[in-house]
């Protein structure tokens, strides 16, 4: 009997405000605060939250900057955290194809 | 960790990334309406006043074109919605950016280098401005549905082109002009109401 091969999914991406933050910062070289807190319709508080935790594992990088006299935050994809979101599909992926077999 | 399904986890993942698609695709479509208004209504007044007049110096007008357009994407990279660099984006400013230069920098030499050569005996020298500069759009215009993956886009650019192209082979004169006209609506008009479009969706 073939064994069911479950591939682990990351609790750090297993979220929906890191997750949607994680699928934007994939698709651009760098975004700012203002940009992810519209696109993702979060609370400065939470976004915050949230940023902290992915920055702390490595997966994205954070940095306190001014556009003009403003203060202003980017925030830009490692290469970690690439990786880290390819093999969180790749494990998507292999749960869909386990259920469709099924 | 959250108790989210597959399926969510996908759905997350899929809507962000269409919805980051629009922003960008928003803002790729202003600058290419705002040039390919500038670019119809240019070739519609230098047509009629090198027609009226039978002086193809009202051709510098190009210039007061590309000064108007660079003034008018200063107000529209002001007001719009600030959206971050994407790879996409990025490929698009350039193809335009190095038409921009190429376009300008030849228009330039050649009405320099011309009669400066004539002056030095080296007379008879031909160029079908008109020819390269609806070449050069229509490339851009190829490309940039290419890079956008909008296949009306690419075949209306290139098609136009091609079809422009021979016209300014064979009609000489004002009326050349008009092809200018023609490709700014397939190669930039056209497009970029199609990525507004898209992007309202």
């Amino acid at each position: 009997m073939e064994q069911k091969q479950f591939k682990p999914l990351d609790p750090l991406l297993h979220s929906e405000l890191r997750l949607a933050v994680m699928s934007l910062l994939l698709e651009v070289e760098e975004a700012d605060f203002v940009y992810l807190k519209k696109q993702t319709d979060a609370t400065a508080g939470n976004l915050s939250v949230q940023l902290d935790k992915l920055s702390g594992a490595g997966y994205i990088e954070v940095e306190k900057t001014f556009r003009g006299k403003k203060p202003c935050t980017l925030c830009r994809m490692t290469d970690k955290g690439h990786e880290a979101f390819l093999t969180y599909v790749d494990a998507l992926q292999s749960y869909i194809l386990q259920a469709n077999k099924q | 960790m959250e108790n989210l399904s597959t399926e969510q986890s996908l759905r997350i993942i899929r809507e962000t990334l269409d919805k980051s698609r629009r922003s960008i695709a928003r803002n790729s479509g202003k600058p290419l309406v705002s040039w390919g208004l500038l670019l119809v209504a240019f070739s519609m007044i230098i047509w009629q006043l090198w027609a009226r007049t039978g002086s193809p110096a009202w051709n510098f007008l190009w210039f007061a074109m590309s000064a108007i357009g660079f003034i008018v994407q200063y107000f529209l990279l002001k007001d719009k919605e600030k959206v971050p660099d994407s790879e996409v984006g990025r490929m698009l400013g350039k193809i335009w950016m190095w038409y921009g230069i190429i376009a300008t920098v030849f228009f330039a030499s050649i009405w320099l280098c011309v009669p400066i050569a004539g002056h030095f005996g080296l007379g008879g020298i031909q160029v079908n401005l008109t020819l390269v500069m609806v070449l050069l759009l229509g490339l851009a215009g190829a490309i940039s549905g290419a890079v956008l993956k909008i296949p009306s886009m690419e075949i209306l650019s290139a098609v136009a082109a091609i079809l422009c192209s021979m016209v300014a082979i064979l009609v000489d004169g004002p009326a050349q002009i008009l092809t200018i006209g023609i490709i700014g609506v397939c190669a930039l008009l056209v497009p970029g109401i199609i990525l507004q479009r898209k992007a309202a969706e």
